[in-house]
């Protein structure tokens, strides 16, 4: 098979998952895998090597613009994010019912209230929400959240009927090393050579890789890195932009395609950053969850969720972000009403202006229909960099 | 003698414009310019077959960057993408130096664009979603009345006693057209009345920004006679508190701009990258 014959079938395989609005992936991996159990979490970080060491498949629950709202809006008010109401539409149609738990991490105020309403609504299943340390403290941090990761190794081993070992929880943590390996690696080609690896592709195969499992993501990502590495596309003249501020509620797959198709090419986002949360390898030695504690209190990117200690560095973040991937620009693009993206967007606008980084800014939902101001405002971006910028 | 060759691709609702420039020492010169209407056939068929007629017109046997614009961003063998709007006040620039507004009028909506002397843009400005502003509208009403596209604006200019017709919606003005027809209203008062009711939208969105004294008239309804009469009244008639009314300004090659200044721009953009692999070799 030839390399772009290769390619092609990795990015309909991830299509085809992503447009399932069933999770049928989930469900035939329950099927073929008897006795065995499912556990979702949402945005945006959540332990995925802790539900994969008590053998349960790791479930990404991140809503959808292709569903229609018919409970989901009876849930929350008109100036919440729309996030929560396709996930609540996707739970109360039974969409999610092959869950035995669900993990709700400390994003924000909307997902908290999420967890409670959950323990409502579904009293027979699994609940936890997991406060993420938010202290200036990293001992106190990691101490603060080996706690907490005990507490979820302990409760989802008894839901799913296995005791999480160090041994077993340390073989997730190294199959789950080899995926932010080849994430970073594939992050790390597109920077270099966006042409590539277009983003629309990457996405699709990184949505993809919420729902099947690590193995199953693995090889396929391999199988997709390995085609792109050698399968040239032509070069296009384009601007080289930073994506920030959708890092929870997902944006629509149209609005990454119309901002490279207006002629930019995104060469760092933070879509789905959950699943490079961790910016380096997990130590396999010693005490596991103390490792995977460690790893997220010193080692966790820097994002809207997590409190960041230096007051220069959210001012920092975007010139450091910029320079790392040799970026002419930076496109911020939040969710309306995400309140951790939209708090910090003026500082981390204001640092980047203020290094001379040129920026534009908007506010989608995960159901926008309509890109033509999208494109234009991205458009425009691309020539006023591409004909009076610097690049 | 430094030589560049640049095509510029502007694929609009209703035709594909393609251009072909070489630039000595930064000299421009246009080598050759055509235009195809698309008639519910594959764009890309169309692209392919304009880009051929327009390099075999041209003579070169390579081009160094190949700019589209307006629709063209899935063009396979282009090297770069401009925005519209950039480029049509490129290309109104290069049609007519002393320029420092656009009105892109073309088939599916119009816009507004301020820029100045460099072609930069300072501010723009679109119709909304209606027809009713637009070329196609334009060409509906003209086959309601048999009348062909070229006759549209010599039979504005004749008109006496112009109806008015609905500005806002495409749906109300045919229905006004028709109610005109029945009623006896000649073809020429008709069209008069539409290209009064097309100007004043269009009026509005250039009165919107700072537009100065030369209006260029881009996209097909550039040649429509009758629409810039229209519009020279329709400003004329405003009487604006601070100096002479702006001239509008259409040009034989209107059609072009956008292609034109997409070409334009790929030779800046091939200058500032450096010399770089052909992006079009004849085969």
């Amino acid at each position: 098979m030839s390399r772009t014959a290769i390619r092609s079938e990795v990015v309909e395989w991830a299509s085809g998952i992503y447009e399932d609005l069933e999770f049928t992936a989930v469900r035939q991996w329950l099927e073929g895998h008897p006795g065995r159990k499912a556990c979702g979490y949402l945005p945006v970080y959540a332990p995925r090597e802790v539900i994969h060491a008590a053998g349960m498949l790791p479930v990404g629950i991140h809503g959808s613009g292709n569903i229609e709202i018919i409970r989901g809006d009876a849930f929350y008010q008109s100036y919440i994010c729309h996030l929560p109401r396709s996930i609540v539409e996707f739970a109360q149609s039974g969409r999610l019912d092959m869950l035995s738990a669900v993990l709700f991490p400390s994003t924000c105020d909307v997902i908290r209230n999420l967890s409670g309403m959950w323990q409502i609504l579904f009293p027979d299943m699994y609940v936890r929400y997991l406060d993420l340390p938010q202290v200036a403290d990293p001992a106190l941090g990691a101490e603060f959240w080996r706690r907490e990761l005990e507490v979820v190794r302990r409760e989802l081993g008894r839901v799913a009927g296995v005791e999480v070992t160090d041994a077993r929880l340390r073989e997730s943590i190294a199959l789950y090393n080899e995926v932010r390996a080849i994430i970073r690696q594939l992050y790390a080609l597109r920077s270099e050579k966006p042409w590539q690896v277009p983003t629309e592709e990457l996405y699709l195969l990184m949505r993809a890789g919420e729902l099947v499992g690590p193995e199953a993501f693995l090889e396929k990502a391999r199988e997709y890195l390995t085609a792109a590495q050698s399968d040239d596309q032509r070069v296009r003249d384009r601007t080289r932009v930073i994506i920030t501020g959708s890092f929870c509620e997902q944006p629509p797959l149209g609005l990454i395609k119309t901002i490279e198709r207006a002629g930019c090419y995104i060469v760092d986002d933070d879509f789905l950053a959950g699943n490079r949360f961790l910016t380096g390898d997990v130590a396999l030695e010693g005490d596991p969850t103390t490792a995977l504690a460690e790893a997220l209190v010193r080692g966790a990117v820097k994002t809207s969720v997590l409190y960041e200690p230096d007051p220069a560095g959210k001012r920092n973040l975007m010139k450091n972000r910029v320079a790392a991937a040799r970026a002419d620009g930076v496109i911020f693009a939040a969710a309306s009403f995400c309140d951790p993206a939209l708090l910090d967007r003026p500082m981390l606008r204001d640092g980047a202006e203020k290094a001379g980084i040129p920026c534009i800014a908007f506010k989608f939902a995960e159901n926008s229909g309509q890109f033509q101001q999208f494109r234009e405002q991205a458009g425009t971006f691309s020539d006023s960099i591409k004909l009076w910028g610097d690049a | 003698m430094q030589n560049t060759v640049t095509a510029g691709i502007d694929v609009g609702s209703g035709a594909v414009k393609v251009v072909v420039m070489e630039f000595t020492d930064g000299t421009p010169k246009v080598l050759s310019q055509i235009s195809s209407r698309i008639r519910k056939r594959d764009i890309a068929d169309v692209v392919n077959e304009v880009m051929a007629q327009a390099t075999a017109a041209s003579g070169v046997a390579a081009i160094d960057y190949v700019a589209t614009t307006g629709e063209g961003e899935d063009i396979p063998f282009a090297t770069g993408h401009f925005y519209g709007m950039t480029t049509h006040a490129r290309g109104a620039l290069f049609l007519e130096p002393t320029a420092t507004a656009v009105l892109d009028a073309g088939a599916l909506h119009a816009r507004a664009v301020a820029m100045d002397p460099r072609g930069k843009v300072l501010n723009y400005k679109m119709t909304s979603q209606c027809a009713s502003g637009s070329g196609q509208f334009l060409e509906n009403i003209a086959r309601y009345l048999g009348v062909s596209q070229a006759e549209i604006g010599p039979l504005s200019l004749q008109a006496d006693r112009p109806e008015k017709c609905s500005g806002i919606c495409a749906v109300l003005a045919e229905t006004d057209v028709i109610n005109m027809v029945s009623r006896g209203v000649s073809t020429s008062n008709i069209l008069r009345g539409i290209h009064e009711s097309m100007s004043g939208r269009f009026a509005r969105l250039l009165r919107s920004l700072e537009h100065g004294p030369v209006i260029f008239m881009s996209g097909g309804l550039a040649g429509d006679v009758g629409l810039v009469k229209a519009l020279e009244d329709e400003f004329a008639a405003l009487k604006a508190p601070t100096g002479p009314p702006p001239r509008i300004a259409p040009h034989p090659d209107s059609i072009f701009a956008g292609a034109l200044g997409a070409a334009i721009w790929g030779e800046f953009r091939h200058r500032k990258l450096g010399a770089a692999a052909p992006a079009w070799k004849a085969a």
